[in-house]
């Protein structure tokens, strides 16, 4: 077989392999499009586009999904979460349309369906808003992203695992491996939630204590 | 809002349904940092960078092919007229 016969093997091989795989994510594809669709609207918001059209055209693109099962809860945290930001961002602009109340109607629905209707406060102009987040002090500023870093990370881990224990260790893997800090708060908290539940948790702990002190060795090396 | 990791991923699952591989080979590298730890992310991450690096070497080899089969071509073994 010549270089060349060899290489077109392998590409028809690696391929078919890819293909395949795509094939089989076909649906959970669709869904992390959709999302990703959702995520990029919410995006561009503030450019002051006229966007309730986008908004109202995913919703009527994505309606089934409230039906069917396609949904993960790591996909309608995420979800949630982007239509609780198009719902403040909609909720600042002085000029309520009808179009407008459609969509903070349509958000009700689905916050509804999904169990992430929170009640939003937010009364201020986005001028006042604005001034208000760069007067807040600087460490509850980090803090607060942090959370929003750390939950973003158990939203990861928590679509690919079947159970609390493995989100868990795949984020002790995370921590010990990359020495990765947000992986090491967010194991620290998952096991101080499951010693509440009584779990037995000495051999995790063990593992966070050798991931604190590889991260800790990092920094001193550093 | 979405990390921009996980819009990379998702990007790059895209590209490879259109089968423009090297593109999602550009995502997955933005993508890269994040999902190190993914073992399914690392699979399709390293075949997609082989299957390009293949196809790259299948394009040399028959550019090579085709530029010898054109100078084969005109010098055929026969005495060839350059006069105008």
């Amino acid at each position: 077989m010549s270089r060349q016969e060899t290489l077109e093997e392998l590409e028809s091989v690696l391929e078919g392999f890819l293909e395949r795989v795509v094939s089989g994510k076909e649906k959970r594809l669709e869904v992390l499009d959709g999302i990703n669709r959702l995520d990029d609207i919410a995006r561009r918001i503030g450019d002051g586009n006229e966007l309730t059209d986008q908004i109202g055209g995913w919703f009527a693109e994505h309606n089934q999904w409230l039906n069917d099962k396609s949904l993960r809860p790591a996909d309608t945290g995420r979800i949630s979460r982007i239509l609780d930001q198009i719902d403040a961002r909609l909720r600042t602009n002085p000029e309520r349309s009808p179009a407008m109340a459609k969509i903070e109607a349509e958000i009700k629905r689905w916050q509804h369906h999904t169990g992430g209707e929170r009640k939003i406060v937010l009364t201020r102009g986005p001028e006042i808003a604005v001034k208000a987040e760069a007067e807040r002090p600087g460490s509850l500023a980090r803090f607060s992203d942090l959370m929003e870093r750390i939950t973003r990370r158990f939203d990861d881990l928590a679509g690919s695992s079947q159970h609390i224990l493995s989100a868990l260790d795949d984020a002790l893997k995370s921590a010990e491996m990359q020495q990765n800090k947000e992986a090491l708060i967010l194991s620290a908290l998952i096991i101080y939630s499951l010693k509440q539940e009584n779990y037995k948790v000495d051999p995790y702990v063990r593992r966070l204590k050798e991931a604190e002190r590889r991260i800790k060795g990092r920094r001193a090396g550093a | 809002m979405l990390n921009l990791s996980e819009k990379a991923y998702v990007m790059a699952l895209r590209s490879l349904k259109q089968r423009d591989y090297g593109t999602a080979v550009t995502y997955f590298d933005q993508a890269a940092e994040r999902f190190a730890h993914d073992k399914e992310f690392a699979l399709l991450h390293e075949t997609t960078r082989v299957l390009v690096a293949t196809k790259n070497e299948l394009a040399a080899l028959r550019a090579k092919y085709d530029s010898e089969s054109i100078i084969e071509e005109v010098f055929d073994g026969q005495e060839t007229d350059f006069s105008g």
